[in-house]
């Protein structure tokens, strides 16, 4: 939290208070005794006035906290809306491909000639439906991730990153790439993590998986792990095209794809998935993205 | 079975029933529909099936309630929930409810048939089924479902939750061969990428814990390319 300007103004009077005392110290002023008298028609006023004033300073300050914090609220409300407006719309987008090839396959059914050309439409029917349980299911996953009790036990980091650059390697994408990982054995091997094995393995996953997707045959892809004695870290980077500036923010939002994923398979949850698994295991992934250059993502996990 | 099994099945929803109907009379079943857990009831005694298919979210009576009426009464015929089973919280409810088996909507109807046909294989008419035991034994190995422990004799095994979830859906499914996708649906309730290693994983450390060869298995055996078999004698315990 910001300190606010006006509370640095509070110790002011102590200040000038101890240096007053100083200079008496120091010998440059002289120790005066002092009084304070007068008389009741004078001090009564005077101290009431004192008091007020002190009171409608604190009132003052608690009054302009308020309005910050009314501030605040109202603009992550709006935030929020907009953000619930843009996932809708999303939403919308990803429900309506998939129902108007099912619809269309469907008005073809009743004409088309051959049984191989009504096969072909059932077919593609088929793989639209499959598409839409896939989004329906990874939907539920993310709702539920908010809210299901995490497993916890000690996870072997280096094993996790070995088990998911081993999936990578049995891909076709995975062969074409360079696929390097690098774990530390010295001055000590990694530490483990507590946390959902399970979850952490789909995290790790998901964002291979992205660099695979995003980069092309001959990029390498690096997966390296380190900690810093409180965290553990690993990162994901790639020699792809990189995300564009204005696009980086975007990212972990709910089925956002951007304009790189044009024609690329998937969902837009994988992300927002990531995040919420680092979230759960009160950690937190970030990325850093240069236009031609790469992507390199970072999720670090407490230890 | 000679003769074609019963099936009730019972969904609000038209657009299911409507189209499950012909599928399950196709695969060799009699098929009856209600559209929710009241009008079921009312089926169940006249139609006498041999299994349900309950949905859960119905209006009137839904089916979590149609399932409790229906035990209370003392009628355990098998009942294949449609329902998330994600979560112990979830587990444990559903067992109190006594289902036989879950499938997660959406969901391949060839799946529901296969499940049909496995519960039809494992039902004792009349009897309570393992899925509705609070403890299941298997020779010295125990499984206190309700504490979620498991133990050798008297020695209390130390399992991840995960492994004490297979285990158990292992147990309640003796002999019978379960497809890595079954055991992550039912289990993890999930579909994970590259799922079928989320489980190999987990039946490992459960071998290594019950100290199971799988070259000679008391537990649990591999069927190549397919998937895990319990192959233990199960029995439900007081």
């Amino acid at each position: 939290m910001k300190i606010r300007r006006s509370w640095l103004a509070a110790p002011l009077p102590a200040i000038v208070g101890l240096v007053v005392a100083g200079l008496v110290a120091g010998g440059q002023l002289e120790n005066h005794r002092v009084y304070l008298a007068g008389r009741l028609i004078f001090v009564a006023p005077l101290v009431g006035l004192l008091l007020t004033g002190l009171l409608a300073v604190v009132m003052l300050i608690q009054w302009r906290a308020e309005q910050s914090t009314r501030r605040t609220i109202s603009r992550h409300q709006a935030q929020a809306a907009e953000e619930r407006r843009r996932f809708l719309q999303r939403l919308d987008h990803e429900l309506k491909n998939p129902l108007t090839a099912i619809r269309a396959g469907l008005a073809n059914l009743t004409w088309l000639p051959s049984e191989e050309a009504r096969q072909d439409v059932l077919d593609s029917v088929d793989a639209q439906a499959l598409r839409l349980s896939r989004l329906a299911s990874d939907l539920r996953k993310l709702a539920e991730l908010e809210i299901r009790p995490l497993e916890s036990t000690p996870v072997d980091v280096g094993e996790l990153l070995y088990e998911v650059v081993t999936v990578a390697r049995e891909r076709p994408e995975g062969g074409q790439r360079r696929l390097n990982l690098s774990v530390p054995q010295a001055p000590w091997p990694l530490p483990a993590v507590e946390g959902d094995q399970d979850l952490l393995f789909l995290a790790v996953h998901n964002l291979v998986d992205n660099a695979l997707k995003f980069t092309a045959p001959g990029d390498t892809v690096e997966i390296r792990a380190f900690e810093d004695g409180a965290r553990l870290v690993i990162e994901i980077a790639d020699t792809g095209p990189g995300i564009p500036e204005d696009e980086i923010p975007h990212v972990w939002d709910e089925l956002y794809r951007g304009q790189g994923a044009q024609g690329v398979p998937g969902s837009g949850l994988g992300l927002a998935l990531v995040q919420a698994v680092a979230k759960r295991h009160g950690g937190q992934v970030s990325l850093r993205s240069r236009a031609g250059q790469g992507t390199v993502f970072t999720l670090r996990l407490p230890i | 079975m000679a003769t074609k099994p019963k099936i009730l099945l019972v969904d609000d929803e038209r657009a299911i029933t409507d189209n499950l109907t012909p599928f399950l009379e196709r695969s060799g079943f009699i098929v009856a529909v209600a559209s929710n857990g009241e009008e079921a009831l009312h089926r169940v005694s006249r139609f006498e099936p041999d299994l349900i298919v309950l949905d859960v979210l119905m209006p009137k009576v839904d089916g979590r309630e149609m399932l409790r009426r229906l035990r209370h009464e003392d009628n355990w015929t098998p009942v294949i929930l449609l329902t998330q089973v994600g979560e112990a919280t979830e587990r444990a409810m559903a067992l109190e409810e006594g289902a036989d088996d879950y499938l997660n909507k959406p969901f391949d109807p060839h799946e529901l048939v296969a499940r049909i046909r496995a519960v039809l294989r494992r039902a004792r008419p009349g009897q309570r089924p393992l899925a509705s035991a609070w403890r299941l034994a298997s020779g010295d190995l125990t499984l206190d479902r309700r504490a979620r422990r498991a133990y050798r004799g008297s020695k209390e095994l130390h399992l991840t939750p995960k492994a004490v979830a297979l285990l158990e859906y292992l147990m309640i499914h003796p002999d019978e061969m379960l497809t890595r996708d079954r055991l992550l649906d039912a289990v993890w309730g999930w579909d994970y990428p590259a799922g079928t290693r989320t489980v190999d994983t987990r039946v490992a450390e459960l071998r290594r814990v019950l100290g199971d060869d799988p070259d000679d298995p008391r537990y649990i055996d591999t069927v190549h390319g397919e998937g895990y078999r319990f192959v233990g004698q199960v029995e439900s315990m007081a």
